[in-house]
Formats: structure tokens, C-alpha cells, sequence
């Protein structure tokens, strides 16, 4: 019905440009808003970055919040604080600890909105390169990532610049649907990787679609095409000395290593990202009453660990230990599987499809992964959501868990509107949106899925009100870790339901 | 559908809705349009093809929350500001001694520190969220100690009180209004969630309730409901919600006139109907009855306690405030006097007429008089009567007019020239009073051509010179961003200047009259932007401390002048007393 009444012809609005206008209205009365330490964390770097020759950026510890991002990062704060120097010298003293006077403020909530018009610029990329008819439906999955929650929970109020270098990332993803722009769009990626290098998680994917459809011929895959796969490696390895070589020369490459890859922190981060560790855990926890009956041993010291929920190193009670190289290797098998098939079939949809799988598996997999790290598995999956009604039936849960699950990070009360009517407002408008503009599929739906799914989205409602509101009041502050484990729980099983159904979708269309 | 407006009027049956748009050569059914005019329209594009309010009419009232919230994030008046501080903490001290005080109390208690003058429902307003607020924390209301508490929790919980109330009053209020007002006109369901929208986001509702802080909303929604009432030709509900926004707010007098006209008009024509009358009269002295009765059998139940209203007078009486007249007749001792003294008390705080003509710098007429005749030299008395003469001669005509032609279509009009005249002539007006002209008039959004270029230019226009004369008021307080950020959103949504001029040259408008409006229009939003600039650049010479503030009220009297004009031009247009043909057929 919706779709017969509007021609294809016909524009296309709201435009991407209207709704940045009013998110950004939105997002300027969001400055006096909690902030989180990583505000302190950047702030900290601005003045790392500006008071120090390079060579002494990653030896710096006068904060416990070092500069562990890789150099492009620290040189796009170096950039910012040239601006900041401007605004209020006072935030670019190291000593100055936990600084955040007005100006501070206001320049560094600024400094996410400005550098989030690269994310604006993508979409708007990614809407323009779509085919004629399913224009609506890209612009709508567009904007749909352009309000995201999660950017607003996590930049604009807890603080980081996740729009930025998912702008980054998206124009690379957009750069890869045109064989003239494949070579831009590796190198923009290996720039990305030279940001923040949780980006590696996705590497498998462009590694294999590169492989196939840059430096092997589309005809057969043993005629190599050496002139691409020369320009590609020259220009990785120009983008990596570009960011790296001033380190490296002054030997300090171990160092850097040392800051970006932190071995010694735990399995679960300081809150459970709902992977399947959290359900393992929560497993685990379960297993406590039962294993004396089946006359299991339980170690009594890890009782007390897991419940506080806080951080440090997760202990199991009865089920084995996880080791990091356990962690490495499932994620690397569950990364292959999707792999293996965008080799055979290298399309760009495969392409998107595999990024989203390979995000999934490091999510779900991953050693010591912070519940942040959803959006890598739900930006990329936005631009596939609507490819039809199969695509969107797997990104329902989790558009729903992966959203809660970011809830934990602000729990201060003034927040508490924002995040949820926000995180539901979003929730109703582009399901609703998603669920009309979406084409029928070929292949029959799952059995009972959608129905299992609306249970699950129902679930969230008393569960939030639960752990926000009644559990405080029935327990004050004993028992903290249960509204966290069932939050985290029951996001985990919305992350794996979903994953489970893209995975299907991905072998069976 | 069926269904929803069933819920909407549950005694009767479903009316016909009037169909007037054919008459008009210049409607244009917006089915058809092709592209959106103005960026509002283009948001809720979408939503054109949708079957039922009831989907989006939830995202509006969650984005809207979402506004008010986030703005609210930012402070309020009088924080960190001792030793007074500001209304936030007049109306937690409200809750305050309402909590704790007997109510024979409440009127009398250490006038001095912000102590009550808003009528009852204000004061059984305070007390509930007082109660409420007390089960969380009681500290947020202990008597003395909790004076000019700066407690961040105590800050949401009264930004949720003020939250709350409006979505039980103001919010629903409009939602019902907009829909029997824009249905009057055969206006579909598209438009009329698009002028909802822009409703709920008018710049000044927010910023002075949500963010500098007050409860003007549920005043006004008590108002609108009223008005809604009178939409749907319950003319006593509309009496009783009335009633409900005067004992809420004395500020709502500023209707009762066109509220008055029109009831009696309701009365008068097409035929005298008395019982009408007589039953509207009975139900608007009741609903008063009813409003003071706690107040009446609080002072009684106290005497019989021991508890007097002054504790400090050691049992003697003061004399009362006003009416002084009256203490010759009445006897102390009588079991009469302390219902009588609480409510002249009451009257005595409500109304204060012993204040001067005007306070602050308020852009009206006085304010603006004064900047070239020094009106302080000149006799209280005869200031107070030249103000008196010149409101009645401002809100004579629209009340004249609703009362010959009591019709559903001029409300808004009538209200919003009322309210005009009475902020530019009558006296102890504040600048957040801009606040009720401006209501009545951006409600024309939801009826005729409301969205049309000729009332989206002059509502726009009313709105921002409102939203900027109260800009010092805000600054003072350090709320320019949510300030720049809420006006600029909503002209831009509404496609107003500064970012668009699409909403000038409307059809069906002579080309002189197109480019005057325009001239005169671009001409105040420069002044605007040339007086912020000043503003921000230029320090005002020391034997002109005020010269800012001045210009801006010599700017707003204008603009508000031009409205008041604007709204009285459309009333007399559409009541057809000038009328032609057409507009005499409709008023059979």
C-alpha cells in the first residue's frame, strides 16, 4: 500500500541533511549531560598530544588514562588541540587532571558534533550509490544510522568519537560497491586501522574481498592482477609508515604494541558485554546450585568475583576457565565460516554481510570485549537491514539488545529519560519504517522467528523497569551485579539469536 | 479511527465534520502536494500515507519529551544564586510549607522568602509534589533548612514534576484541541500532526518552563482544554477548566474576557437561551466554590485546633491587608473571621495592586513609553486608571466581536488579541506573560491555511520577537545556548527566517500587501541579529547601564503591536462583519 501511492521519482525526504540539522540541535542541549572518563581520557590526550614532540606521546603516564590508540588518533587530537589552544589553554596542561571548565566543555562535546560530518558525508554517499528503486530504503537505513542510539549514548553523552571513524569506516564500506574505488576504499580502511585499531576485527573481511576482487582476477582466481596488488601494497604500507614510521625509527614500535594490545585485562570487561561469555557466566553462576548435587567441584574464591560484577579478572566458579587463545581461535573459525563463502561470491552485499559476520564473531567471541563494540556489528548490518524482509527479521533482536545493552553505561538519573524514550523512539519509528520498506523475500521465513522475536522485544520492557527502577527499590544497593547479569544475559541471547538468523540468511540467499 | 474519536467525545454521537475548505479557490488538498515547503513538513513526509494518528502521534510525543528533557539538563533561574535565588526555588518552597505547614498557613508563612501569591490549585499543586517528592527525600522539603537547596537530584525531580504535569495537562490539551480545531476547517490528518509538532516545540513554552522553570503549561493547557471544550460545544466543561487555569495561574485572566464573550455570546445567538446561562453561571460559581473550599474548611478545622494563620502575632489579629473597609462590620471573634480573613489574604497575595505599573523591562506599552516620558513622575493613580482605559479600549473590539459572533473559528484570534492587549496595556505584566498571546496564536497552526504561508509567517514572527524579548531574562541565568539552539530549530523547522524566506509571498495576497509584510518582517529579524551582535560585541556606556535591554523592549513593543493588529485584522476578516457573501453563509 505505502509503496504504490509515492512514485520512485519523486525525492526522497526528509533528507540526511534536515535530520543532521535537528540531531544536531539535539545533541548541542546534551552538553550539560553526564560525561564519562573518557572525556578525561581525550582531554587528556589534546594535551599529551600538544605539549610533547611525538616521541614522548606513548611514553607519557602523568594520567592513568594514556594515549593507547594508535598514532592517527594521536595526531587528529594534535589537530583538534591546535584549535583547543584557541578556546582554553588551561585543558592542554598535562597536570591538570580531571580539567573540565565550561570551555572545556563545550570544545570538546563541539569537536565530536564537527568530526561526526564525516559519518553525515558517507551516508550521503551511501544513499546516492544506491540503485533507483531501493533509493527509500537506503536513505531510510541512512538515517537510521545517522540517529543511532548508540552514537548519541556513547558520544554525545558518555564520550568518545565513534561518529568519526564509523563515518571513516562507512566511506570506506560505500568506496568498495565501485571497482574504480576499491583501491580508496582499502587504503581508507587501512587509515582507519591507523585510528583505533578495533577495526582489526573487521580486517578478515576486506582482506578476502580485496584478495578476490582486486589483486586476482574476477575470471578465474589464479591469474593474479600484480599491478593492483602493487599499487594496494604500496599504498597499505605508505598509509602505515605514514602513521607508524616517525615511531618506528625512534625504535618505539614495542612500546606502542604495549599500549594498544593490553593482554593482562580479563575476559569480561567491567561490565558483561553481552557475548556469549556473558551466558557463559551466567551459566557458570547457575552451575553453583547445581554442581554439589552432581558432585562437582566448585572453587569457593571465584564465588565472590563475578557477582560484584566490577572489574578484574573473572573466575569461574565450576565450568573452565576461557583462555585468551581459546577466545582468538573461535573467533578466527566463526569469522572463516562467512568468509569462505564471499570468496566464492564476491558481491558487495556479501561484502557488507561479511564485515557484519565478522563483527558478530569477535563480539560475541572476543577476549575482554566492551558492550560498546556492538555498533560494529550494527552500523555495517544497517546497510544490508533492508535488503528484505528476511535481512530485517535477523536485525530486530539485535537492534533491540544490542541498543539495552548500551543502557549500563549511564547510570546516573538524568540520563535515564534520554537513553531510554530516546533508544525507544528510535526503536518504534525504524522498525515500523523497516518492516514497510523492506521487499518480500523469495524464500519462505523462518518457522516462528518474527513471533519469538516480539516475545524477546516485550521481555525488555519489564526488564528494564526492573533493573532501573524496582530493583533498587526492593534491594538498595546489595545484589548490584543481577539487574547488570540480567541485562547483560538477556542482551547476549538477543546478539546470538540474531546472529545465528543473519547467519542463515547470509548461507541461504 | 472509528475508534479514536469515539474516545475523544464519548456522549455523543460522531459529528459531521464541517467541510469550509471547498469554499476556499486557495486550499490546496495537501494530498496532493508534491514536495514539502518547509523542512517541519519534510521530517513528517513519511507520515503522510500513514492510516492512524496512533502511529505517529507516540514518536511526537516522545520527540517532544525528548526536547523538553534534554533542554532541562541545563540550569535554572536562581541557581547558585543566593541569597534569593530564583522561581525554582519559589515553587520548592511552595512544597515546602504546603507539606508542612496547616493550610490556614500557606498565605500567611514568611512572606518574605518567596512566599505564596498564585491561587489555590498552585498551592494543591505544590503539596502533591511536595508529598511525592518527600518520600523520596524528605530533606528536599524540610521546613527552614531546606531553603535554596541545590541538591542535583531534587533538580530532576522537580523537572520531572513540571514534565509530568504537562503531559497530564498541556499535552493532551493540545492534542484534543488540534484535532476538533483542524477538523473544524476539513484539514486532514497530516497537517494537523505536522502543526502539533510545532506546537509542542514553540520555543518560549520550553525555555521558560522547562528550563528557566515554572508551570505555566499546565495554566495554559487548563486553557486550551477550555478552548476545546468550547470546540466541541461543552460549554460548561469549558467554564470548569477555565476556572481550573485562573485558579492555577491569575495570569489566565488575561483570556477571561474573550472566555466571558464568548460563553455570554454562546447565550445570546443564534437564540437567547437562558438556561444555558444560568447553568454555565451556576457550574463557573461552584467550580470557584469548590477551588476555595479546602482553603474555607482548612481555616475553620485550624481555629477549632488552636492554630491561628499568624503564630507570630501571639493571638491578635492583623488588619487586613485590603478591603479595610470591611473590619468595621465584621467582629474578630466571630467564627466567620478567619474564613474571611484567609480569603482576602488570599485575594491580597493573589492580586497585588499596591505593586507600580510595571517592574522589570517588559517589552509593552508603558516599558516603551518610558524610554522617552519618564512615567514615574507621575500620579500611581493616574497611571493605574490611563492602564485600565487603555486595555478595556484594546481587548473591546475581538470581545465585542466573539460576542456578536460567537464562533468556533475566531477563538484563537479572539484569545490571542485579548492577550495582546492585555500584555501591551495593563499593568505588572512579566516578560514570560508573552507567553499567553503566543499560545492562542501558534494554535492557528492547526486550523485554515494554518500552515500556509501567511499564518506561519506571522506566527513564526510572534514567536521568535517573543522568544527574544525574554533572551535578557535567560542570560541573566546563563541560558543562551539552549536559547540560540531551541529558536533557531524551530524557525528552521518552520522554514522562517533567518534560514528561509518561504513563508512570505503568499497566494491570494496583493503584491503590495506580499511585500510589505516581507519588508516589515526582514526588517525586525535583522534587528534581531543586529541587536545580538551588538549585544555580544558592544559594552553599553555607564549612564546607559540598561541600553540593550531598552532596545530590545522599544523592538518587541513593535512587533507585539503588529501582532496585536495582525490577530485583530483576522478576526474581523474571518467574522465576516466586513465580509462578503461567502463568510455570511457559513455563519448560518
Amino acid at each position: 500500500m505505502h509503496r504504490t501511492t509515492t512514485g520512485a521519482m519523486s525525492e526522497t525526504y526528509p533528507t540526511i541533511a534536515q535530520c543532521a540539522i535537528v540531531a544536531t540541535a539535539f545533541k548541542i542541549l546534551l552538553f550539560p549531560a553526564y560525561k564519562s572518563t573518557d572525556f578525561e581520557v581525550h582531554r587528556n590526550w589534546l594535551a599529551i598530544t600538544n605539549s610533547l614532540p611525538p616521541w614522548e606521546w606513548y611514553y607519557e603516564k602523568t594520567s592513568e588514562w594514556t594515549l593507547d590508540y594508535p598514532p592517527f588518533f594521536a595526531y587528529f587530537e594534535w589537530l583538534m588541540s591546535q584549535i583547543a589552544k584557541l578556546v582554553d589553554p588551561a585543558m592542554l596542561r598535562i597536570s591538570n587532571l580531571g580539567y573540565d571548565s565550561w570551555e572545556t566543555i563545550y570544545f570538546q562535546r563541539t569537536t565530536v558534533i564537527v568530526t561526526e560530518l564525516v559519518l553525515v558525508y558517507a551516508l550521503q554517499r551511501f544513499a546516492e550509490s544506491a540503485h533507483a528503486l531501493d533509493k527509500r530504503a537506503a536513505q531510510a537505513a541512512a538515517i537510521s544510522v545517522l540517529l543511532s542510539p548508540g552514537l548519541i549514548i556513547i558520544d554525545h553523552i558518555h564520550f568518545q568519537y565513534n561518529g568519526a571513524m564509523y563515518g571513516l569506516l562507512l566511506l570506506s564500506l560505500v568506496l568498495a560497491r565501485q571497482r574504480s574505488t576499491l583501491l580508496a576504499s582499502g587504503l581508507a580502511f587501512a587509515a582507519l586501522l591507523c585510528m583505533k585499531h578495533i577495526y582489526l576485527y573487521l580486517a578478515p573481511a576486506y582482506f578476502v574481498f580485496l584478495l578476490r576482487v582486486y589483486c586476482l582476477s574476477p575470471k578465474s582466481i589464479f591469474r593474479i592482477q600484480v599491478a593492483n596488488c602493487v599499487k594496494l601494497g604500496t599504498g597499505i604500507l605508505a598509509v602505515f609508515a605514514t602513521a607508524f614510521g616517525p615511531f618506528a625509527l625512534k625504535g618505539q614500535i614495542p612500546q606502542i604494541l604495549s599500549r594498544l594490545f593490553p593482554f593482562s585485562r580479563g575476559l569480561c570487561h567491567a561490565y558483561w558485554a553481552p557475548n556469549v561469555w556473558a551466558l557463559y557466566s551466567l551459566l557458570d553462576r547457575l552451575m553453583i546450585f547445581v554442581a554439589p548435587r552432581l558432585g562437582l567441584p566448585v572453587k569457593t574464591e571465584a564465588i565472590n568475583s563475578v557477582t560484584r560484577g566490577l572489574v578484574g579478572d573473572t573466575a569461574f566458579a565450576v565450568l573452565p576457565e576461557i583462555t585468551p587463545r581459546l577466545c582468538f581461535a573461535l573467533t578466527l573459525l566463526f569469522q572463516g565460516i562467512p568468509l569462505l563463502k564471499l570468496f566464492n561470491r564476491p558481491n558487495w552485499d556479501a561484502f557488507i554481510g561479511a564485515v557484519t559476520l565478522c563483527g558478530y564473531a569477535s563480539f560475541l567471541f572476543g577476549w575482554h570485549v566492551h558492550e560498546k563494540a556492538i555498533l560494529l556489528v550494527l552500523i555495517p548490518f544497517s546497510l544490508i537491514a533492508l535488503k528484505d524482509r528476511r535481512h530485517v527479521s535477523a536485525f530486530r533482536p539485535l537492534a533491540v539488545s544490542g541498543h539495552v545493552s548500551l543502557f549500563p553505561l549511564l547510570f546516573t538519573p538524568a540520563e535515564f529519560p534520554i537513553k531510554t524514550v530516546y533508544t525507544i523512539f528510535w526503536l518504534v519509528l525504524f522498525l515500523m519504517v523497516f518492516d514497510r520498506l523492506a521487499p518480500a523475500s523469495q524464500r519462505p521465513r523462518f518457522f516462528l522467528f518474527d513471533r519469538l522475536t516480539i516475545i524477546y522485544i516485550a521481555v525488555s520492557i519489564p526488564l528494564i523497569v526492573y533493573c532501573s527502577l524496582l530493583h533498587q527499590m526492593m534491594f538498595g544497593k546489595r545484589y548490584e551485579f543481577l539487574p547488570l547479569m540480567f541485562m547483560s544475559s538477556y542482551s547476549a541471547v538477543g546478539v546470538v539469536v540474531s546472529w545465528v538468523g543473519f547467519m542463515f540468511v547470509y548461507f541461504t540467499s | 479511527m472509528a475508534a479514536a474519536s469515539a474516545m475523544s467525545s464519548p456522549h455523543k454521537p460522531r459529528r459531521k465534520t464541517k467541510k469550509t475548505a471547498h469554499f476556499d479557490a486557495n486550499v490546496k488538498p495537501e494530498a496532493l502536494v508534491r514536495s514539502p515547503s518547509f523542512p517541519l513538513e519534510a521530517l513528517l513526509w513519511p507520515a503522510r500515507t500513514s492510516l492512524s494518528q496512533w502511529e505517529t502521534l507516540p514518536l511526537i510525543l516522545m520527540a517532544a519529551g525528548l526536547f523538553r528533557w534534554a533542554a532541562g539538563l541545563w540550569g535554572y533561574s536562581g541557581q547558585d544564586k543566593p541569597p534569593m535565588f530564583g522561581d525554582y526555588e519559589a515553587q520548592r518552597h511552595w512544597m515546602e510549607i504546603t507539606t508542612h505547614l496547616p493550610i490556614s498557613q500557606w498565605y500567611f508563612h514568611d512572606l518574605q522568602w518567596w512566599g505564596l501569591d498564585y491561587p489555590p490549585l498552585t498551592a494543591y499543586h505544590s503539596w502533591l509534589c511536595g508529598r511525592i517528592g518527600s518520600l523520596i527525600d524528605p530533606s528536599w522539603f524540610a521546613l527552614y533548612t531546606s531553603r535554596g537547596s541545590d541538591d542535583p537530584t531534587l533538580k530532576i525531580f522537580m523537572r520531572a514534576t513540571v514534565i509530568v504535569s504537562e503531559y497530564l495537562i498541556y499535552i493532551p490539551a493540545v492534542v484534543i484541541f488540534t484535532r476538533r480545531y483542524s477538523r473544524l476547517f476539513g484539514v486532514a490528518q497530516w497537517p494537523a500532526s505536522i502543526a502539533l509538532v510545532a506546537i509542542f516545540l514553540q520555543p518560549s513554552t520550553i525555555l521558560i518552563d522547562h528550563v528557566h522553570f515554572q508551570y505555566n503549561t499546565v495554566m495554559l493547557g487548563f486553557v486550551v482544554a477550555s478552548m476545546s471544550s468550547m470546540l466541541a460545544g461543552r460549554y460548561m466543561w469549558a467554564s470548569i477548566f477555565f476556572v481550573g487555569a485562573l485558579g492555577f495561574k491569575q495570569m489566565a485572566l488575561y483570556y477571561a474576557p474573550a472566555v466571558f464573550a464568548f460563553l455570554l455570546g454562546t447565550c445570546i445567538s443564534p437564540r437567547i437561551n437562558l438556561a444555558r446561562f444560568f447553568g454555565i453561571a451556576a457550574v463557573t460559581v461552584a467550580s470557584f466554590a469548590i477551588l476555595v473550599l479546602p482553603f474555607v474548611l482548612g481555616s475553620i478545622y485550624d481555629t477549632s485546633r488552636g492554630i491561628v494563620s499568624r503564630p507570630d502575632l501571639g493571638g491578635a489579629h492583623a488588619p487586613l491587608p485590603i478591603f479595610t473597609f470591611l473590619s468595621q462590620y465584621l467582629d474578630t471573634s466571630a467564627a466567620y473571621y478567619p474564613v474571611v480573613e484567609q480569603i482576602v489574604q488570599m485575594i491580597h497575595r493573589v492580586f497585588p495592586f499596591a505593586r507600580g505599573l510595571f517592574e522589570d523591562k517588559v517589552a509593552n506599552f508603558w516599558c516603551a513609553v518610558n524610554v522617552v516620558v519618564k512615567l514615574r513622575g507621575y500620579p500611581a493613580e493616574l497611571l493605574q486608571k490611563a492602564s485600565l482605559l487603555a486595555t478595556l479600549a484594546a481587548i473591546f473590539p475581538p470581545c465585542a466581536i466573539l460576542l456578536v459572533k460567537p464562533r468556533k473559528e475566531l477563538l484563537p484570534y479572539a484569545f490571542a488579541t485579548t492577550a495582546w492587549g492585555f500584555f501591551l496595556f495593563s499593568y505588572q505584566v512579566h516578560e514570560k506573560s508573552v507567553l499567553l498571546p503566543l499560545l492562542p496564536m501558534t494554535l492557528l497552526l492547526a486550523g485554515k491555511q494554518g500552515l500556509g504561508k501567511e499564518v506561519r509567517s506571522w506566527v513564526g514572527f510572534a514567536n521568535t520577537i517573543g522568544a527574544w524579548t525574554m533572551f535578557p531574562l535567560l542570560q541573566r541565568v546563563g541560558l543562551k545556548v539552549p536559547f540560540v539552539v531551541l529558536t533557531s530549530l524551530w524557525e528552521y523547522l518552520l522554514g522562517l527566517p533567518p534560514f528561509s524566506t518561504s513563508a512570505y509571498f503568499p497566494k491570494g495576497q496583493t503584491a503590495a500587501v506580499q511585500w510589505a509584510t516581507l519588508l516589515i518582517h526582514s526588517l525586525f529579524y535583522l534587528a534581531m541579529t543586529v541587536w545580538h551582535i551588538a549585544e555580544q560585541t558592544i559594552t553599553p556606556p555607564p549612564d546607559k547601564p540598561d541600553l540593550w535591554v531598552v532596545a530590545n523592549v522599544g523592538v518587541g513593543f513593535i512587533g507585539f503591536s503588529l501582532c496585536y493588529l495582525w490577530c485583530l485584522w483576522k478576526l474581523v476578516q474571518e467574522s465576516g462583519l466586513i465580509g462578503t457573501n461567502k463568510n455570511k453563509v457559513k455563519t448560518k
